[in-house]
């Protein structure tokens, strides 16, 4: 939205050098657990001793770990397609305020954004030991829908307000059905808008650990719940390994979605 | 058989009725003009026809098939947008290709059907162009050949040339004219632009407030205004008060300020009724005083130069001023500044009505 290109508006040394820091404070941990997966003690350590890529082939040979990172690709990819499917519905219709009460639908919707995680975690375990749900995969799938819908219908609302509604009357004038029109017209121009969502939303659920962690069954985890449970235990380096591993994807994942999108107008 | 007729086609948003009772028959072939000023509901109109809008009232026929509950997709027409409303994301090509795929036209047939409308707005060598990489009298051209191509029943125009500069839209007003006439396709357009409206039409409805004022041809329109708006909007109105002197069938003589007489030719309210009076510009001859007998007398207020043509305020009495021109190349186009003058007003350019009846 706001651009520093007019000269005039350049922040002063002090707010640069304070946002530096601020920025390096952050990243700072992240560095520090990419570091320590290389070490080739069995204890995390920094700066790190040796040079190894073992904790990775670890990592990568252990049941527990490849299972739980397959459980979260299966969650983020199919939360994401159903959040994709039924958001990109919702935004539409919200646009077009075919539906009475659409201020008070949005807010519902987008609820999940500003409600602590661990609210959501509580009610849904709540909610599936009634209906039976509670370690279920279906269950487990609906509950990161509720939580990825919101950057779906989000950037959807977004791009659809970009839109001259006139192109769709054109097409349907044309001899489109409702439906073509949405799908030859509309859904071509807000695409870039909704693969930002998208890939925001894969990445909310490839990291959730506070909604995931209440509702996950005996025998089955995903990764970053692993890594949570993992630290617990007693940290040896598998786990700044696979943490890094989880950071290289997200971080491949956003570079994607700017690239592709200019995601940062989207989210 | 009308190709598009309007019986008693109305629109209301909750109280507010925004198109009243407007009945309207369209012939085959016919080029036919919505004018109003801004608000007074020509787009809603379009847009019913086209099926954008469900009426609230009445009935659309398309030739003989009423189509008023009828999706726009299954309605067959043409409609170019204000705003052009092109497809960003396709070609020029698969813009005015779209309508032909939505009807199964491919291959052969959709290419020459494509290239014979892209060749009608002389944009032949404009098909792998996007939309964003022409300039808007080319966009608009794309439109009109996008409406074009599937060989729609009636073509719907909503103010098509409004964002064009003034040159580009003269040459647009021609073009379209002389496309229209060359394929025969029934018309209905909207416009805000009266002289747009009279040039290109066979027949022009002018609007106020939702409601049909006239149908009528241009000639009509101009010269024989059905009511007090119409003669109000049509021209450039000199507009004053006064009141109705004395009857004389459809016109009669008004008394303006000042003592002065004014024979109308439409009048329609009775006598003693105070009015509004419209006198049209063009319709106000001026000559150096003493050179015209039994006329109004006046002086020059003031003076401005337009090119072709010269226009004068003219003082008569206190309070009472009109506008006149002449042509700048005649014998009055030196008139100076305070000097007076004879003005001889053709009575059939002189039209009085109730006060609330002029167009604002
Ligand atoms: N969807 C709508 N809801 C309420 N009022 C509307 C709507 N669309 C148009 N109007 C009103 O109808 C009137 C006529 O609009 P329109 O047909 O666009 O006029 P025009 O094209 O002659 O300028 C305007 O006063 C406008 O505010
Ligand atoms: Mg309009």
């Amino acid at each position: 939205m706001t651009s520093a290109t007019d000269s005039d508006d350049r922040p002063g040394l002090a707010v640069t050098t304070t946002a530096l820091a601020v920025i390096v404070f952050l990243q700072v941990p992240v560095i520090v657990v990419m570091l320590a997966a290389f070490s080739t003690t069995s204890y995390l350590t920094i700066p790190p001793q040796g040079l190894t890529l073992a904790w990775f082939g670890k990592v990568l040979s252990d049941p527990s770990y490849l299972s739980a990172i397959r459980m979260s690709l299966i969650l983020a990819c199919g939360s994401t397609v159903i959040s994709l499917v039924l958001g990109v519905a919702a935004a539409y219709a919200l646009f077009r305020k075919s539906v009475p009460g659409s201020e008070a639908i949005t807010s519902f919707l987008m609820a999940p954004l500003i409600l602590p995680a661990v609210v959501i975690g509580v009610a849904l375990l709540q909610y599936f030991s009634l209906t039976g749900l509670r370690g279920s995969l279906i269950g487990l799938l609906m509950a990161h829908v509720v939580i990825t819908v919101p950057y779906i219908v989000r950037s959807g609302l977004a791009s659809l307000s970009g839109l001259d509604l006139a192109v769709e009357e054109a097409a349907r004038v044309l001899g489109a059905t409702g439906f073509e029109a949405f799908r030859l017209v509309t859904l071509p121009l807000i695409r870039p808008g909704l693969v930002a969502g998208a890939l925001f939303a894969f990445i909310t659920s490839l990291d959730n650990v506070p909604v995931t962690i209440f509702l996950i069954g005996a025998n089955q985890t995903t990764l970053p719940v692993l890594i949570f449970s993992s630290v617990e235990m007693g940290i040896d380096p598998s786990v700044a390994a696979v943490s890094t591993l989880l950071i290289v994807a997200t971080g491949i994942v956003l570079l994607i979605a700017e690239r592709r999108a200019g995601f940062h107008r989207f989210v | 058989m009308s190709a598009l007729t309007f019986e008693r086609l109305g629109k209301s948003y909750g109280d507010a009725t925004v198109v009243q009772d407007v009945s309207l028959a369209i012939k085959e072939g016919e080029f036919v003009s919505l004018l109003g000023p801004s608000g007074c509901g020509k787009t809603t109109i379009l847009r019913m026809v086209a099926g954008l809008v469900t009426p609230s009232r009445g009935r659309i026929l398309i030739g003989s098939d009423d189509v008023t509950a009828l999706p726009p997709n299954k309605r067959g027409l043409g409609l170019v947008f204000q705003s052009y409303a092109l497809f960003p994301h396709l070609t020029v090509y698969e813009n005015v290709a779209f309508g032909l795929r939505r009807r199964k036209v491919a291959g052969a047939e959709l290419e020459k059907r494509v290239k014979e409308a892209l060749a009608m707005v002389r944009l032949g060598a404009f098909g792998e162009r996007y939309p964003r990489q022409l300039s808007g009298g080319q966009q608009q051209r794309v439109a009109i050949a996008r409406a074009l191509a599937p060989h729609p029943r009636v073509l719907l125009f909503d103010e098509p040339l409004s964002n064009l500069d003034a040159q580009l839209r003269d040459e647009m007003q021609i073009e379209l004219k002389r496309l229209q006439r060359g394929l025969g396709i029934t018309t209905l357009f909207v416009t805000h632009d009266q002289g747009e409206a009279l040039s290109m039409s066979d027949r022009v409805g002018v609007m106020a407030k939702g409601v049909m004022q006239q149908f009528a041809t241009p000639e009509d329109i101009y010269h024989r205004p059905a009511t007090g708006f119409v003669a109000s909007f049509i021209g450039k109105p000199n507009r004053l008060t006064g009141s109705v002197a004395l009857r004389n069938g459809a016109g009669g003589t008004l008394s303006l300020g000042g003592g002065l007489k004014l024979p109308a030719s439409l009048i329609d309210q009775p006598e003693g009724a105070k009015v509004d009076i419209v006198i049209r510009q063009e319709a106000i001859r001026l000559h150096r005083d003493g050179t015209e007998t039994g006329a109004l007398a006046g002086t020059i207020a003031l003076r401005s130069f337009s090119g072709a043509r010269v226009q004068y305020v003219v003082k008569l009495a206190e309070q009472v001023e009109l506008v006149a021109e002449a042509p700048s190349s005649g014998p009055d186009s030196e008139l100076a500044i305070g000097s007076s003058v004879a003005l001889a007003i053709d009575p059939a350019s002189v039209f009085a009505m109730s006060a609330e009846g002029t167009a604002a």
